[in-house]
């Protein structure tokens, strides 16, 4: 656990709350400063790295992760916001070494380059991948337009997309 | 950012208990807004009172005078209402375009109408601006090309929300709970400029809570459109943006509302233009001899120029819309 | 038919990221991930002024805070350099968010709060923002030497311009600028340092984790025995995210402290504290004949700088390389001045300063060609540059390697199909129809253009591999470089395997850490995959034969003729076999390092290529849509297709926030970067994601290692002059500005720019 949460300071007992949520299926509760948001609380505490912080300001998208099934910004989440919610992220995808659907096609259609957007561009077209209807690719652009890369491997990422609700329809 | 206490209370007068003493509590709606500016050391709030557990703040309650929306639904689920899609086409329009997906799943209507401008004096704490209760204005000479060409007086931002402009094109109403009482008043009255008091964009006073916006009947029966124009697709707020809202019955005009975004420091009603407009036979307008004239009160400052012709432009185009629209 | 024949070659095919995986996952592990026990965390405080003096520092307070471990001032850390111009923490501040102290804490919120703490007495200083300022003879210096530069100008010239302008039937001339966007890569800076007593140890983002330990060792008076620098998973860079500052404050910290320490740069800090792109100021002129023939270019181009040096000798070198290369003429004369600014530093930025030089270039080109009366691709076909390269004299002596970006005449190219591309191109475009495009009624325009490119790259410094055959059977490439997203790895592991003749996925690669990998260059200038590849292939070279000469013994044959590698090991024509698992368990692992100094002294190497748009405006709004776009390029033999159209696809998205959206916003009266966020700095998103069809030239260089050129930095080139071309196509109006925003595209419009 990373020292700077459990901080040898004046308690500060009013500045913090405590609270019950879960993250990819598992069950967790802290105490912790409000001024920590959900982004913290994965990348520091519970050591999911995979969200990134980009930005911290909710622009560009890299900390993108599934809050109660929906797509948000985990760095404009705050700690107290958190009670009782369901959280997935990218390290929720695969079970037991078998890639998610999603996953396999960013890695069959070279949806990433450098790597650091891919987590944030996987949760955020994960709705797409459980909803029932045929997506154009400008639904598909239009769910991800949250998110930057900055490699601008958009038109891989695109494909990686399309490609994952074709394996899906193909089930 | 300065610690802070959280209260979540679920009643009203709790809330604005908390927040009436003026000491430097904020209203927490999806927080996209507050926890940047505090993230940036625009504010440094001691406590924050959400308002997600005050119920009748969370619903959207179709009635029969109109539709009442609580300010903590969020953009998405304004955005995504098939009923809204058929009678509120251009808040739909306008809450569909805000920021990202991320953003609109948390966001909320009354959050996007209480936001703090984007001016970017404003939200560097290098610039002690008259806004935040310094000196000057530094766009005044400085980099203005996103300031105000319209109301600006020694304060030149623009007001940010999208769902402001259309909601103003739209008749709405606003219901704000204040010392214990409820008051409704249109959202035009909502917004106010700079020449009031440079320190704010609305008449919230602290204690007061937004509750809900009304749009009544009358604004629902007949087509409405909103228009953006930003420098990307998406992430953009407005550089200039027009809501319209007209209602034709027997060809007349009977119905009409226009506010243009992106160039006040309050959306900007075109009153002058409404009333031509009302009474006219559908078939009569020239948009474009009507529109002429409608800007020549705007102040261009140094490189905001361009707003002048891309509000004439948006306007025309919005009118037609609106127009063709309306059968 | 032998069974050699069978391997599969690896080169020319899709073979999939190695890195892809860890990245899906979420597992890849970048600087920022790194956690180590009793980490301290570290912030930067950043200077308020444009330009000043510290005359003291305060920081009892500071350092008396709960928590607050160390605090870092220009009066209390040795006096290294981090650059020539940049000492560990100075005294001296040039630009609104330079480093001014450092302090080392706990948790990043008691760093924070101890910056606040922090007393600064500054003595402000005049300041500029911009060139015309700097130049100014009243200007206060803002480095000892002056606000230009050497004093003067870069000049490279050949033949005489004069003579060239006198032959001259017309003379063409106007001025460009280009804007000082930022890279802006999602992952910020950051460095974790580690000092156990004797050895540093650094994590840090790097495009050359050898360089950054030489650069360590220098500024903190280590011995590089001493230092080890890791580069984990890289959150790209773009070519400019080798800024050690970072890492040596943190480095400090965790020396005098004992602890490690982490410091990483949030969004606002990586604007500031990064590395821009420079922007320019260029006057160009062509000298043209009745019959289209160019008899001379001059060019002179202001670049802003910053307040840094940084890499600004070699950008402002690369813009006038179009200029002097692109066009055959024998008189051509280019003259780059670098000028200080107290704005945030400009440093390398993907194709460096191509991208200026040949936006003014190719603008100017189109409006030669319109002169003329001619199509402006006709242009383009007659006077391209050719095979064998310009007119003049060879000065490089015979036995000296040919630069790569020469200005000289007489020295042929290994390789140069332009010709084709511009062919390729314009039959995908339609070009044929450009003169005969209808516009509806209304304000939208259409129009079609293009522009061609030549770069520089391939051949760079020396560069080393080291290849083993490993206890398990399975094979090693140790290679100094880092693969900052581009795919480098990959290509480089596809060289080595065919090379051996066995699959790639028997090939490991080891990058990133300086103890387990031979001294590299930087991923540098489109250089790696030339360079890593010439290296990588030769050490698998040795290494193959090192093997086979192995086995003879093993086998007991007399010659290695007719010994080659299958997968499973290494076979005899004969039939005899023997297992990587026997050779390894007889003989023990097999390494062999090779070390090669690529280029040549006959050729000069360079990648070429051209692109074409067709576009709608709205001349009511100043919006553009991209309704085809069209990346055709020679660089020699494609190594990974997949890979190499990422690369193209990429860098034109990329190129299109230069052309339409990003410019650094500086407040003139105050110097602060007003637009330093994701928000106001405005990347493209993938809703302004164009289609963009890839054409690669059939071309194979016979210099490049499997005939390959450099690719990686390319497509950035001609993205912004194809538009501005295909703005004027579409609307007789020409803007010599960009980036080409709707108020700037509207104003023009209307005449009021």
């Amino acid at each position: 656990m990373d020292s700077h949460l459990t901080s040898d300071r004046v308690d500060m007992d009013d500045n913090e709350t405590t609270t019950k949520f879960i993250v990819n299926g598992r069950e967790y509760s802290l105490k912790i400063d409000n001024r920590y948001t959900l982004l913290d609380i994965l990348r520091d505490h519970l050591r999911l790295t995979g969200a990134k912080k980009g930005c911290d300001l909710g622009e560009c998208g890299a900390c993108t992760v599934l809050l109660d099934g929906k797509v948000v910004n985990s760095c404009q989440i705050l700690a107290a916001r958190i009670k009782d919610k369901d959280i997935r992220t990218v390290e929720g995808l695969s079970q037991n070494e078998t890639l998610h659907p999603l996953q396999l096609a960013f890695i069959e259609n070279d949806g990433g380059q450098c790597g650091y957007c891919t987590p944030g561009f996987i949760m955020a077209a994960y709705p797409l991948f459980e909803s029932e209807e045929e997506l154009s690719t400008e639904e598909i652009k239009l769910s991800l337009a949250g998110n930057l890369c900055r490699c601008n491997a958009y038109g891989s990422i695109i494909d990686s997309v399309a490609y994952a609700l074709e394996i899906k329809t193909n089930e | 950012m300065k610690g802070f206490t959280f209260k979540e209370p679920s009643e009203l007068e709790q809330a604005s208990d908390f927040l009436r003493d003026g000491s430097g509590g904020y209203i927490l709606a999806g927080g996209t807004d507050l926890v940047t500016e505090m993230k940036q050391g625009i504010i440094e709030p001691h406590l924050l009172v959400s308002t997600s557990q005050i119920k009748e703040m969370c619903n959207i309650e179709w009635n029969q005078s109109g539709v009442k929306i609580g300010s903590m639904v969020t953009l998405s689920d304004i955005a995504n209402s098939e009923s809204m899609k058929i009678k509120l086409k251009s808040l739909v329009q306008a809450t569909g375009s805000i920021a990202t997906p991320q953003i609109r799943n948390i966001a909320t209507l009354g959050g996007n109408l209480c936001q703090r401008p984007r001016c970017w004096y404003y939200r560097n704490s290098r610039f002690d601006c008259l806004k935040k209760g310094g000196a000057k204005c530094f766009a005044v000479g400085g980099s203005d090309k996103y300031h105000a060409i319209l109301g600006g007086h020694s304060c030149y931002i623009v007001h940010p929300s999208d769902s402001g402009t259309a909601l103003v094109a739209l008749n709405a109403k606003v219901e704000i709970y204040r010392k214990s009482q409820r008051i409704i008043i249109p959202i035009v009255d909502f917004f106010t400029g700079p020449e009031i008091d440079v320190t704010r964009e609305n008449i919230l006073e602290p204690g007061d809570i937004l509750i809900s916006i009304h749009i009544p009947n009358e604004s629902m029966a007949g087509s409405s459109v909103f228009l953006k124009a930003k420098e990307r697709k998406s992430m953009d707020f407005a550089i200039v943006s027009v809501a319209s809202m007209v209602k034709i019955e027997n060809e007349i005009i009977s119905q009409v509302g226009l506010a243009v975004g992106g160039v006040a420091p309050v959306p900007w009603k075109l009153n002058t233009l409404e009333s031509k407009l009302v009474g006219m036979k559908k078939e009569d307008v020239d948009i474009e001899s009507l529109c002429s004239g409608v800007f020549n009160d705007a102040k261009v400052m140094g490189q905001n120029g361009y707003k002048l012709h891309l509000a004439q432009t948006y306007l025309e185009r919005a009118l037609n819309l609106v127009l063709a629209n309306s059968n | 038919m032998s069974e050699q024949s069978t391997h599969t070659p690896a080169v020319g095919t899709s073979y999939i990221r190695t890195d892809l995986e860890g990245k899906v996952l979420g597992t890849a592990e970048y600087t920022a991930d790194i956690a180590l026990p009793n980490m301290l965390h570290a912030r930067v405080l950043r200077s308020p002024h444009p330009h000043a003096n510290i005359l003291g520092i305060e920081i009892g307070s500071a350092t008396k805070l709960d928590g607050v471990f160390d605090v870092l001032t220009p009066f209390n850390v040795p006096e290294g350099k981090v650059a020539p111009d940049v000492p560990i923490l100075d005294s001296r501040v040039r630009f609104v968010g330079d480093e001014v102290a450092v302090v080392a804490a706990v948790d990043i919120d008691q760093a924070k709060a101890a910056i606040d703490l922090i007393e600064v007495c500054y003595e402000v200083l005049p300041f500029s923002t911009n060139v015309h300022d700097s130049l100014n003879s009243a200007s206060f210096p803002i480095h000892s030497e002056g606000n230009l530069v050497n004093g003067g100008p870069l000049i490279e010239s050949r033949g005489s311009i004069k003579e060239g302008f006198d032959q001259a039937d017309y003379v063409v001339e106007d001025s460009f600028t280009t804007p000082d966007h930022h890279p802006a890569s999602l992952e910020p800076r950051a460095a974790l340092a580690s000092w156990d007593g004797t050895r540093l140890t650094v994590w840090k983002p790097s495009r050359g984790i050898h360089a950054d330990k030489n650069i360590l060792a220098s500024a903190l008076g280590l011995s590089p025995n001493n230092i080890a620098v890791v580069g984990p998973a890289m959150g790209a860079g773009y070519g400019s995210k080798d800024e050690t500052r970072t890492s040596v404050m943190a480095a400090l910290l965790s020396i005098r402290t004992g602890r490690p320490v982490k410091l990483e740069l949030d969004r606002e800090e990586e604007f500031l504290a990064g590395r821009r792109r420079h922007s320019t100021y260029t006057e160009i002129k062509m000298g043209l004949k009745k019959d289209g023939t160019i008899t001379a270019v001059h060019a002179k181009t202001i670049m802003d700088t910053g307040a840094y040096l940084s890499s600004g000798p070699g950008v402002v070198r690369r813009a006038g390389q179009g200029i002097l290369y692109l066009y055959k003429c024998a008189n051509v004369k280019y003259e780059g001045q670098l000028v200080y600014t107290n704005t945030p530093t400009a440093g390398s930025y993907r194709a460096l300063g191509a991208p200026q030089g040949h936006f003014a270039l190719e603008s100017l080109s189109d409006k030669a060609s319109e002169i003329l009366n001619m199509d402006p691709l006709e242009f383009r076909f007659k006077n391209h540059v050719g095979p064998e390269g310009q007119p003049g004299e060879r000065t490089t002596p015979r036995n000296q390697i040919i630069d790569t970006q020469p200005v000289e005449g007489g020295v042929p190219f290994s390789s140069n199909e332009l010709r084709q591309c511009l062919k390729l191109g314009a039959e995908a475009i339609g070009w044929d129809r450009r003169d005969y495009i209808e516009n509806a009624a209304g304000p939208i325009r259409r129009g079609i253009g293009m522009s061609m490119f030549i770069y520089r790259g391939g051949p760079g410094g020396q560069s080393n591999a080291e290849i083993s055959l490993d206890q398990d059977g399975l094979f090693t490439l140790n290679v100094g470089f880092m693969d900052v997203g581009e795919g480098s790895s990959t290509v480089v592991i596809q060289m080595a395997a065919d090379t051996l003749g066995i699959p790639p996925a028997m090939v490991r690669i080891n990058g990133g850490h300086t103890d387990k990998t031979p001294e590299s260059p930087m991923t540098a200038g489109s250089t790696l995959t030339f360079s890593a590849g010439h290296a990588a292939m030769q050490a698998a070279k040795d290494l193959k034969d090192a093997i086979i000469n192995a086995s003879l013994k093993l086998i007991g044959l007399g010659d290695s003729e007719g010994l080659y590698l299958t997968p499973n090991g290494v076979k005899s024509k004969c039939g005899e076999s023997i297992s990587f698992l026997d050779i390894v368990h007889n003989a023990g692992p097999i390494k062999t390092l090779a070390s090669v100094t690529p280029g040549s002294k006959d050729y000069i190497v360079n990648s070429f290529g051209a692109h074409f748009a067709e576009i709608e405006v709205d001349t009511e709004t100043g919006h553009i849509e991209i309704i085809k776009y069209i990346a055709v390029h020679d660089s020699g033999r494609i190594i990974n297709p997949r890979l190499a159209e990422g690369q193209v696809r990429g860098g034109v998205s990329q190129m299109m926030g230069f052309t339409f959206l990003e410019d650094m916003e500086i407040d003139p009266h105050s110097g602060v970067a007003l637009n330093a966020s994701f928000l106001e700095h405005k990347s493209p998103t993938i809703m302004e994601y164009p289609e963009i069809e890839v054409i690669f030239a059939d071309s194979i260089d016979p210099i490049g290692p499997f005939g390959a050129k450099s690719l990686g930095e390319p497509p950035c080139i001609a993205p912004a002059p194809t538009i501005a071309n295909a703005l004027y196509h579409a609307t007789g109006v020409r803007i010599n500005d960009l980036p080409l925003t709707p108020d700037s595209v509207l104003l023009a419009m209307k005449n009021l720019l």
